[in-house]
């Protein structure tokens, strides 16, 4: 459906660019005001990682050392499994402990060497990591206000089958395709993501989340296309989006609850559609209570590793 | 309920006139082409009784025995007078202007002169096509929703749109009727343009408050298009080539003076120019963009007593977007189909009928191919129905309508299909929701004394919400959701109340006079949209079980005087309006939130208010004629589950509207005219800050409609040149030259749009550019504007 929100946006611009024309203009925008920012997730077999920052005025500088100097440090931050509590511990990617920094670089979809030349602060659950079926609860105390929330990591969902299909107008290239049975509870949320067998981080395709309100207890097949591909300069145009004859990927099928998919819901539908008159502006849910923006999610991901041949 | 006894002396005051009276009534047609003369002034002034006739042309007085010299006032032709003897009741049919050479240039007498005092109608305006083409017209295309905009109290939903505002309600809010069938989107092009093709249309009619009890289902305005009937005299062929589109109309007798015909088509060129600037081998070849409409109209005097009309139209827009390299392809197509059959009877010369049957069928489509996924929306709405409507003219005093109405509405908020190869996807069942509507209602027009006049109406509507209906109830996270279902025809929710209405008017010593309004209406249908601009896609949504019906009421204060012997009128109007149960989608309702739902379940309910005060000034006759309108109003919003309960500014709340109309009629070759508008800034909801989740930044938006726009000023002109009206001859028998009247006529309208490059804001947006860990993100806000300077030119002929 958000698809359908995006062509419809995509066809309304298009006319309008027939006659239209835009430029920058500053008017009063009333009614900054500054709140806490809490991005945290935790996933089956890793720590939980927590960033804190301050929402920005919307004209407020929007350079790399405003957001790298956003980060709220000195925050006490606690994530309990309902038998284990910790205190998570502030690090720096550029001062990153041992075995941290293949996390991290997973987290911020960023290679090693770019990851420890910026200051980006996080904090981090040493003595827990995800476990299947288990809910966890998020504490923030900072500057005398507390802020909490609690996530779940369900069961995983493995994809029946995973393929590629050569396009046939385009000979050696082709989608990836997987096909999934959906359980027959309503209310099952997804994410994709995917790297190449060789990268360190995955990537997200343009649209990674969908929930079963369609497919509810249904088996079908699905393509999505080759993220990774945009952001290689050496491919060209015609070839962005597909995966090429003999790739070999590794799939994140990773499985989310309800409340945390209408986080990533809105979320996607406003960076796709977000400012054009043709959306109602929506302000994306928050899981956090306490007046906080953001998301605590957890994650249960499923992989399997896919190699491009017919 | 006190409202009875008061209503009901004023209806029965009327048998208590007992002297010899004799009724003078017929009908009133145009000369030149048969057309019947609505609002023609019947007027004899050694009595100083008048009347005046109806949509349908026919009038009815009863005067005392006597004979008078009876006056004919129209707006078009001077006045003409008979001698009629009223020793007994006269049916008097004329023909005005039969040998009368319409000639705009000259000063002709105002027929509605004094018109603006006299009656009791407040917020109405009547406006002639005639007059309305020489204004400047965008892009070409005459428009009479843009003319209508013009007006004091009446503003636009975004430049260009088709949408209207009237004192502060919403464009739902608008009964908008062609030959009394209903419209439920009156826009092309995304609502640049109006479905009113201006060479079918005769007369267009705004009531924007004080709304008599004849009419309801709508909370703010009625918009009366009425069409032409065609020439019942000679076959007559005219029509337009014009910058984005062209018009042809055929109109002529189907029996000389006793019935014709029009058909009225129009069609744009914007796919014919797509497919030349993109060839067949371009992955774009297969898109494009045209509309195109059809009126046709055919009338027929049965008898001296019954005549029959029959009005349709039919008008589709339909876009397609084809991207090959992709597989990916859009079609989107919408549009009315609308038919009215009406039978005039007369049962006596004092009792008219009209009796009316119509049919509305509105439909928007959304289909889009990718790959092997097919996607596809549909929504819409249809109506059935009919209306019963008596004149009654018992003497001069009394002017009496009573009647019925019933729509069965059949509507489909929306419908939609997903596919991927073969597996179809559960997109739950089409939504339809069925219900019946009826509505019975009383009015009488009289005068108390010279001095005092009342309009006193009572209307009582009823609607039911009927199965086959599906009711979902959704469970939450965590919990199972259920569903009600109802059998085919059983009652689901039943709503009905009175509709009463009043106005006055008190004519003062110096002929200027005073009038009061005030009208309660219940609407039961509902426009929800999840845009800041008015679009195809909005639904539009009967009142269920859990949506109620909107009520609203709106009093009205005004001071009019005429001038200069009626040549310019002016009128002060103050008002205010309350309005509840009004919809909106809940914040972040997305338009795929109600699969396997229903869309109610997706809306809150709020209530909203608007007051303002209206200047108006017009000169109505004469080589300059024109108009200045200026309205400072306000208009709020409270909604419980909407910007945390508190009040906030409906999006078009505008402080200061001005509107500036002049046309000048140099002589008989040039009509120049020019339009100014100025308009503080529509609102509208804007991020005030943002965050950053995962390295993507996302925008927090703080309270709704707190930002303003800029303001919206335009200057638009135009220049009419027209053809001489007669050429020379040789007369066969005296060999002199002679005028004989051209059979083929032409003129060319020549207009400019937005004058002075005025980028007016059509909306604002956030852009983001750039990647936040590259260094080289900005974010901006800006400003789209659609239209600058555009000139146009259309080719108008007739023969």
């Amino acid at each position: 459906m958000t698809s359908f929100i995006q062509k419809i946006a995509f066809l309304s611009f298009l006319i309008m660019g027939l006659n239209s024309c835009s430029k920058e203009v500053k008017i009063d925008i009333p009614g900054f005001d500054e709140q806490i920012v809490i991005d945290g997730s935790i996933e089956t077999g890793t720590p939980a990682i927590i960033f804190l920052s301050n929402s920005k005025d919307i004209y407020a500088p929007t350079d790399i050392n405003s957001y790298l100097n956003g980060f709220i440090s000195g925050a006490t931050v606690t994530v309990s499994n309902g038998t284990i509590t910790d205190t998570l511990t502030e690090i720096c990617t550029d001062n990153l402990p041992a075995g941290f920094e293949s996390i991290a670089a997973a987290f911020f979809g960023l290679p090693i060497e770019q990851l420890v030349n910026l200051h980006l602060c996080a904090y981090v659950s040493i003595g827990l990591v995800g476990e299947v079926g288990k809910t966890y609860t998020l504490k923030v105390i900072h500057n005398n206000k507390t802020y909490t929330s609690s996530t779940k990591i369900e069961n995983p969902t493995a994809l029946d089958n995973l393929f590629w299909r050569e396009q046939v107008n385009l000979p050696g290239y082709g989608f990836s395709w997987a096909k999934i049975t959906d359980s027959p509870v309503m209310g099952d949320a997804y994410r994709w993501e995917v790297k190449n067998i060789s990268d360190g981080s995955f990537s997200k395709p343009f649209q990674p989340f969908t929930d079963d309100r369609f497919y509810n207890g249904k088996t079908f097949e699905f393509s999505v296309e080759n993220p990774m591909s945009f952001k290689d300069t050496t491919i060209e145009n015609q070839y962005k989006g597909y995966y090429k004859l003999g790739d070999t990927i590794v799939v994140k099928f990773s499985k989310l609850g309800k409340k945390e998919y209408q986080f990533f819901e809105k979320k996607y539908n406003q960076i796709f559609s977000g400012g054009n008159p043709f959306a109602t502006p929506t302000n994306i849910p928050s899981n956090i209570e306490g007046g906080a923006l953001g998301i605590w999610a957890g994650f249960s991901p499923w992989y399997d590793t896919l190699i491009c041949v017919p | 309920m006190k409202l009875f006894p008061l209503f009901f002396s004023f209806f029965f005051t009327f048998l208590s006139f007992s002297q010899t009276k004799y009724t003078l009534s017929g009908y009133i047609t145009d000369g030149k082409n048969g057309e019947v003369m609505v609002g023609t002034k019947i007027f004899i002034p050694s009595i100083n009784q008048g009347t005046v006739s109806n949509n349908y042309g026919f009038y009815s007085l009863s005067v005392p025995s006597g004979t008078y010299q009876v006056e004919f006032r129209t707006g078009v032709y001077a006045i003409e007078v008979r001698s009629l003897d009223l020793t007994k009741n006269l049916v008097y049919n004329l023909e005005i202007g039969a040998d009368a050479v319409q000639n705009l240039n000259e000063v002709v007498i105002n027929g509605k002169k004094g018109e603006n005092t006299n009656s009791t109608k407040m917020g109405q305006v009547e406006l002639e096509m005639e007059n309305i083409k020489t204004l400047p017209a965008f892009m070409g295309e005459v428009d009479v929703i843009k003319i209508i905009q013009l007006l004091p109290g009446v503003s636009s939903v975004s430049e260009g749109g088709q949408g209207f505002y009237v004192r502060g309600g919403g464009p739902d809010q608008n009964l908008v009727l062609l030959d009394e069938a209903v419209v439920y989107n009156a826009a092309h092009l995304f609502g640049f343009f109006s479905v009113f093709n201006s060479d079918a249309v005769k007369s267009v009619s705004l009531t924007k408050g004080g709304m008599p009890a004849n009419f309801g289902g709508r909370l703010s305005s009625v918009l009366e298009v009425n069409m032409n009937e065609g020439n019942n005299k000679q076959f007559k062929v005219t029509g337009g080539i014009g910058a984005i589109s062209s018009r042809l109309t055929v109109e002529g007798p189907i029996v000389k003076n006793k019935g014709s015909f029009i058909i009225s088509g129009r069609r744009t060129y914007i796919d014919v120019l797509a497919k030349a600037l993109i060839p067949d081998t371009s992955p774009f070849a297969g898109s494009g963009y045209f509309f195109y409409d059809l009126n046709l109209k055919m009338n027929y005097t049965l008898s001296k007593k019954d005549r029959v009309f029959l009005s349709g139209y039919y008008g589709k827009d339909v876009f397609s977007f084809a991207n090959k390299n992709s597989d990916f392809g859009v079609q989107m197509p919408w549009g009315n189909g609308i038919a009215a059959l009406r039978w005039n009877h007369l049962f006596s010369s004092k009792l008219f009928m009209n009796l009316t049957a119509t049919a509305t069928d509105y439909k928007f489509q959304f289909i889009s191919n990718q790959d092997q996924f097919r996607f596809g929306l549909t929504s819409g709405v249809r109506d059935i129905g009919s209306k019963l409507d008596f004149s009654y003219f018992p003497n001069t005093k009394h002017k009496i309508k009573f009647g019925a109405n019933y729509i069965f509405h059949t509507f489909t908020p929306s419908s939609v299909s997903a596919q991927s190869d073969s597996v179809v996807f559960d997109t739950g069942s089409p939504q339809q929701l069925f219900s019946h509507e009826e509505a019975l209602y009383f009015l009488d027009e009289f005068d108390v004394n010279e001095a005092l006049k009342f309009n006193v109406g009572l209307r009582y509507s009823m609607y039911q919400q009927v199965g086959p209906f599906t009711r979902y109830i959704k469970g939450g996270i965590g919990s199972q959701d259920t569903a009600i279902n109802y059998a085919p025809g059983s009652l689901i929710k039943n709503y009905q109340g009175f509709e009463p209405r009043l106005s006055m008017r008190w004519m003062l010593p110096d002929k200027s006079s005073i009038k009061a309004g005030y009208a309660y209406n219940y609407q039961y249908v509902h426009l929800t949209s999840l845009s800041a601009v008015s679009l195809p896609t909005d639904i539009w949504f009967p009142s269920t079980d859990k949506a109620k019906p909107q009520t609203g009421w709106q009093g009205s204060v005004g001071y009019f005087k005429n001038f200069n012997d009626d040549k310019w009128e002016t009128s002060v109007e103050i008002y205010y309006k309350g309005m509840n149960n009004l919809i909106e989608y809940k914040e972040g309702a997305l338009p795929g939130d109600n699969i396997n739902d229903n869309t109610d379940n997706l809306l809150v309910y709020g209530k909203g208010w608007a007051y303002g005060i209206e200047f108006f000034v017009k000169r109505t006759v004469g080589k300059f004629t024109g108009w200045i309108g200026y309205t400072w109003s306000k208009t709020e919003r409270k909604f419980p589950d909407l910007n945390q309960g508190n009040i906030y500014p409906a999006k078009y709340d505008r402080r200061h509207d001005l509107s500036i109309v002049g046309t000048y009629k140099l002589n008989d070759r040039w009509t120049f005219s020019s339009a100014f508008i100025f308009a503080t800034g529509n609102t509208l909801t804007l991020p005030t800050s943002w965050y950053v989740q995962e390295q993507n930044l996302l925008l927090n938006y703080g309270a709704r409609n707190s930002t303003r726009m800029a303001p919206y000023h335009r200057l638009d002109i135009s220049a009419t040149w027209y053809d001489k009206a007669f050429k020379m001859k040789t007369d066969e028998v005296t060999g002199k030259q002679i005028q004989v009247k051209k059979k083929f006529r032409q003129n060319w309208a020549f207009s400019v749009y937005n004058v002075y490059n005025r980028a007016n804001p059509f909306f604002l947006f956030v852009d983001q550019d750039g990647k936040l860990l590259d260094g080289d993100f900005k974010l901006a806000v800006k400003q789209v504007s659609l239209f600058p300077i555009i000139p146009s030119v259309t080719w108008n002929f007739e023969f």
